[in-house]
């Protein structure tokens, strides 16, 4: 009985979410969260990609356009301008316009489509608020995934966690008049790194 | 009635500045590329490459430099807006990304070796090999355009026409890579010259 109370406390414990493990003081606010970096259709954006898959090491050209309301297009060419593959996003629909037959593997796929989407989703309701020294995260729903939104006050990162545990992160930095220059994306359950910089 | 043929005519021949070669003209540029192509012995050149995608509002444009030596070593760089080289040489493609650097044994991939031998084909515009490309011959103001469609199904879904133009002399100034989906990939040479001596510490990596 002893043993069984031990290990539901364990099992309480071990699944404490990823905010109480990291100590987020919860407070509340009402504002939702936007993420302005792919959100001007006037805008082209192109960023010198590089990715590190388990360990390769390649880049290419990464370009994101705003078509409208929701509406994405995807496209990651080599330095020398040949398209590897190219993506459509629109609301909650997801195509695959063309992938390398080399790259295209379903597995890939979902990975990319779960990053990108992450990307260019401007707006999303928060579920919960919480204060950390000087950054306030916002947590929410992607996709029945959870994430959150680090903001100081401009948002800065951004953690898709399993319970506890950290699966992604995506980080913005240098950012200036709502683009940021270089943004990365981890990855702690697979060897992947996308880290991207803008040359635009 | 004439008049409207007149007119009709005219607007056609205005706007069509590109007409067909006959198969004269066309054996007559296929010579004159091969011969200059044969006597190259090296290659020097700017590029801009201008990369199109329908959906953008711009191309997307970058800028380099191309090296070349007889047989097959090839250095094609990039310099604006990033620092990125591939070095053909040795049977080893060596890449350069801002610092990083990397090299691929391609004594045993045969895509690499069709890609060295593709670069240096398509510089100097000798891919007159009807076994693995459908041609077609343009005059285009004073100047030469050839298309080159591959036969290859799996080629051909990666790039479905090079369309190269050449001056006078039968050289290459303009590639443009065209895609199935229409986007496409056009470099300009400019500043090009040909058989000067090139300084080995170029095809350094």
């Amino acid at each position: 009985m002893r043993y069984l109370l031990i290990s539901v406390c364990f099992f309480c414990f071990g699944c404490a979410s990823f905010s109480k493990k990291n100590n987020f003081n919860p407070v509340i606010t009402t504002s939702n969260i936007s993420n302005p970096y792919f959100a001007n259709t006037s805008l082209d954006y192109i960023y010198k990609a590089n990715i590190e898959v388990y360990d390769n090491t390649f880049g290419g050209i990464f370009i994101v356009k705003k078509l409208g309301e929701q509406q994405h297009r995807i496209v990651f060419t080599t330095e020398m301008g040949n398209k590897l593959f190219d993506f459509s996003f629109n609301k909650d629909q997801f195509k695959v316009n063309y992938i390398l037959e080399d790259l295209d593997k379903k597995i890939l796929i979902n990975i990319l489509n779960k990053d990108f989407k992450v990307l260019i989703t401007e707006n999303l309701k928060t579920e919960e608020t919480y204060s950390f020294h000087s950054e306030t995260i916002k947590k929410t729903k992607l996709s029945n995934k959870t994430y959150y939104y680090f903001e100081t006050p401009e948002l800065s990162q951004v953690i898709r966690a399993n319970n506890q545990k950290e699966k992604v992160r995506f980080l913005f930095t240098k950012i200036n008049d709502n683009i940021a220059q270089h943004i990365e994306i981890i990855h702690s359950n697979i060897k992947l790194k996308i880290s991207l910089k803008s040359i635009n | 009635m004439h008049k409207l043929v007149y007119i009709l005519f005219f607007i056609v021949f205005a706007t069509q500045a590109q007409t067909k070669m006959n198969n004269i003209e066309a054996t007559a540029l296929k010579t004159k590329v091969k011969a200059l192509a044969n006597t190259t012995q090296t290659i020097s050149s700017d590029f801009v490459q201008y990369k199109h995608l329908d959906f953008l509002d711009n191309d997307i444009k970058t800028s380099g430099k191309l090296a070349f030596k007889a047989p097959d070593i090839v250095k094609w760089e990039y310099i604006n807006p990033f620092k990125y080289s591939i070095l053909f040489k040795d049977e080893t493609l060596f890449i350069n990304d801002e610092g990083n650097k990397s090299n691929v044994d391609i004594g045993s991939n045969k895509m690499f070796k069709k890609l060295n031998k593709l670069i240096i084909s398509s510089v100097k515009g000798d891919m007159f090999d009807t076994t693995e490309f459908t041609i077609e011959y343009f005059k285009k103001d004073n100047n030469s355009l050839v298309y080159f469609s591959p036969k290859n199904e799996k080629f051909s879904k990666y790039i479905q026409t090079f369309q190269i133009t050449f001056n006078e002399k039968g050289d290459v100034i303009e590639i443009k890579m065209i895609e199935p989906s229409q986007d496409y990939t056009k470099i300009v040479f400019t500043n090009k010259k040909l058989n000067t001596t090139l300084d080995n510490a170029i095809f350094t990596h």
